[in-house]
């Protein structure tokens, strides 16, 4: 069989291949060079960018937890200016999808990053993370509300011409009413899932183990919480691109994304584990197209069989 | 970059404390004094991330780790048999800076890691460094102190000792040692130990008026900049990642009150 052919279409861009290094884990992304070819990439997602830069949160940020790990980081950033001013202009010389997260907490921020972003060169689309707090709701999660994301969505899509991706928070009953109503507000996509929110105690000291107390869990602890999510909005509303996240470690875990309903993953806490971990999961993902008989990675995409 | 090494040696030298050779030709030949390597301590996802240790030594290809056994990670590590591969990148992060006069190293526990290496390099540039090293108790770790002492010897210098329980050198802290080496015209100081001790050291180099490296740990999940994790509180706002502007900084760079 000839070698599979891994490109695929999700939210207004088509991918060399489906694998994006994930918001947050990635950095700026040139952080990476000395360990892969980042132009042989799916794409890449930036560390989170708000209007001003952010120190983040006081140590501890970060605890190992069973098969995963805690982090408050406090989307600590550069901040837009510097952003487009130090690292983007290295980022437009790549060949792979740049994809910019946006970290607002207001809808006018949302709207004002987006303004500044439309039409830079090197920018391919903007992700959303909607998992911050929504200032004027009294800080709670503007992902958590339907009309919330619908109003970021839209006040984002007036600005730019760019492909807008949504980012999901897990922490809700059920992702499908968030991701409906970003999809109508305009969304070409829907990426899934962000962090679970969780905490360790050490128990001996009776203190939490992050200074922030809480934190979002991520890591293979939470991939069947992020492929059932995938599978949840992919089955409620199809013909709708999903990005599909959550403790992928191999081209097994890739795979079993799309065939939940993905069109494109992002690996995130595997990039910790293994600078090199987006290769080695797209070259996984070829071999297991290889060897389970499957020519375009795009075949998998949705192709869930009902239950033996 | 990135190396899958093979573990030559992983020898016990005291009750809780090893030293891991590594065959790793290309990280050996990068690395300086004060770096470190992210060591995956076994294959695959469990323990998940990495753990960032400090380069003992590099000679003739091979990486030297020095480690004491304090959780998980290091007790897996520390059944891994010769033979074994094992996962790692660097070396990172910045090292000591050499180009100092009268230098006088100042370890504590286990912060012994990085400071013999430091010792042979200042050597090889020509300089005369103090070396003061601190323990809790020596008892329990007589192939250690033998294995440092040698070590050391080679390279004509010369370790003062102090134990908290008096079982080797002077009974008391390694600062003691530092308050009266720098009266006697040690000038720059080179440090690795716990907070507390770092917090003493670099009280007494803002006494002194001596310039003072300390190297630090912090919890981190990458090693190379990206995760964030290894915040350290900066001098007036912000924070110093300890793997990129650390793991050895200027102590007058560190706001020791929020440490």
């Amino acid at each position: 069989m000839s070698a599979p052919s891994l490109e695929t279409k999700v939210g207004g861009l088509t991918l060399q291949n489906p694998v994006i290094a994930a918001s947050g884990t990635f950095g700026y992304g040139l952080e990476y060079r000395p360990y892969l070819d980042l132009n042989r990439l799916g794409g890449l997602v930036t560390k989170g960018i708000s209007l001003e830069p952010r120190q983040g949160n006081p140590p501890p940020r970060i605890w190992e937890t069973a098969s995963g790990m805690l982090n408050a980081i406090g989307l600590a950033n550069v901040g837009l200016e510097r952003f487009i001013a130090e690292k983007l202009p290295a980022l437009a010389e790549l060949d792979c999808a740049v994809i910019v997260n946006l970290y607002g907490e207001a809808v006018d921020e949302f709207a004002a990053l987006a303004r500044a972003l439309d039409g830079r060169r090197g920018v391919a689309a903007l992700e959303l993370n909607v998992s911050c707090p929504n200032v004027k709701s009294g800080g709670m999660a503007f992902g958590v509300d339907p009309q919330a994301v619908a109003a970021v969505t839209r006040a984002v899509k007036a600005e730019t011409g760019l492909p807008v991706w949504v980012k999901l928070t897990p922490n809700v009953t059920s992702p499908v009413a968030v991701a409906q109503a970003a999809v109508q507000a305009g969304a070409d996509a829907i990426s899934l899932i962000n962090t679970l929110l969780g905490m360790a105690i050490d128990a001996r000291g009776r203190r939490p183990r992050l200074a922030n107390v809480v934190g979002g869990l991520s890591g293979p602890a939470i991939k069947p919480v992020g492929l059932r999510m995938v599978w949840q909005v992919a089955q409620a509303l199809p013909g709708v691109p999903v990005v599909g996240m959550g403790g992928i470690a191999s081209g097994e875990d890739a795979a079993e994304y799309l065939i939940a309903g993905a069109s494109a993953v992002q690996v995130g806490t595997g990039n910790f584990q293994d600078p090199a971990s987006c290769r080695r999961i797209a070259e996984e993902l070829a071999q297991f197209c290889v060897e389970n008989q499957v020519a375009r990675v795009s075949d998998l995409i949705g192709s869930l069989r009902p239950p033996a | 970059m990135t190396a899958w090494a093979r573990i030559a040696e992983n020898l016990r030298l005291g009750q809780d404390v090893f030293r891991l050779r590594l065959e790793a030709p290309e990280i050996a030949a990068q690395a300086r004094p004060g770096q470190f390597v992210m060591l995956k301590v076994r294959h695959g996802g469990d323990p998940l991330l990495a753990r960032p240790f400090s380069i003992h030594g590099a000679e003739n290809g091979e990486l030297f780790i020095l480690y004491r056994v304090v959780g998980r990670g290091t007790k897996i590590l520390s059944m891994a048999r010769p033979g074994k591969n094992l996962a790692l990148w660097g070396p990172l992060g910045r090292g000591f800076d050499l180009g100092v006069a009268n230098p006088v190293l100042v370890a504590g526990g286990m912060g012994m890691a990085p400071l013999p290496f430091t010792a042979e390099e200042l050597v090889r540039e020509g300089k005369r460094p103090a070396f003061l090293l601190g323990m809790l108790t020596t008892g329990g770790y007589v192939a250690l102190v033998d294995a440092l002492d040698k070590r050391l010897k080679n390279v004509g210098v010369a370790i003062s000792w102090a134990s908290e329980d008096g079982g080797l050198g002077r009974k008391g802290l390694v600062t003691a040692l530092l308050a009266e080496a720098l009266q006697n015209g040690a000038a720059h100081i080179l440090a690795c130990g716990p907070l507390p001790m770092l917090k003493a050291v670099a009280a007494l180099a803002a006494e002194h008026g001596a310039p003072c490296q300390v190297s630090l740990e912090a919890p981190m999940a990458c090693g190379i900049g990206v995760c964030l994790g290894c915040a350290l509180p900066a001098a007036g706002e912000g924070y110093l990642r300890a793997c990129q502007e650390g793991p050895v900084l200027d102590s007058a760079r560190l706001d020791w009150a929020r440490l």
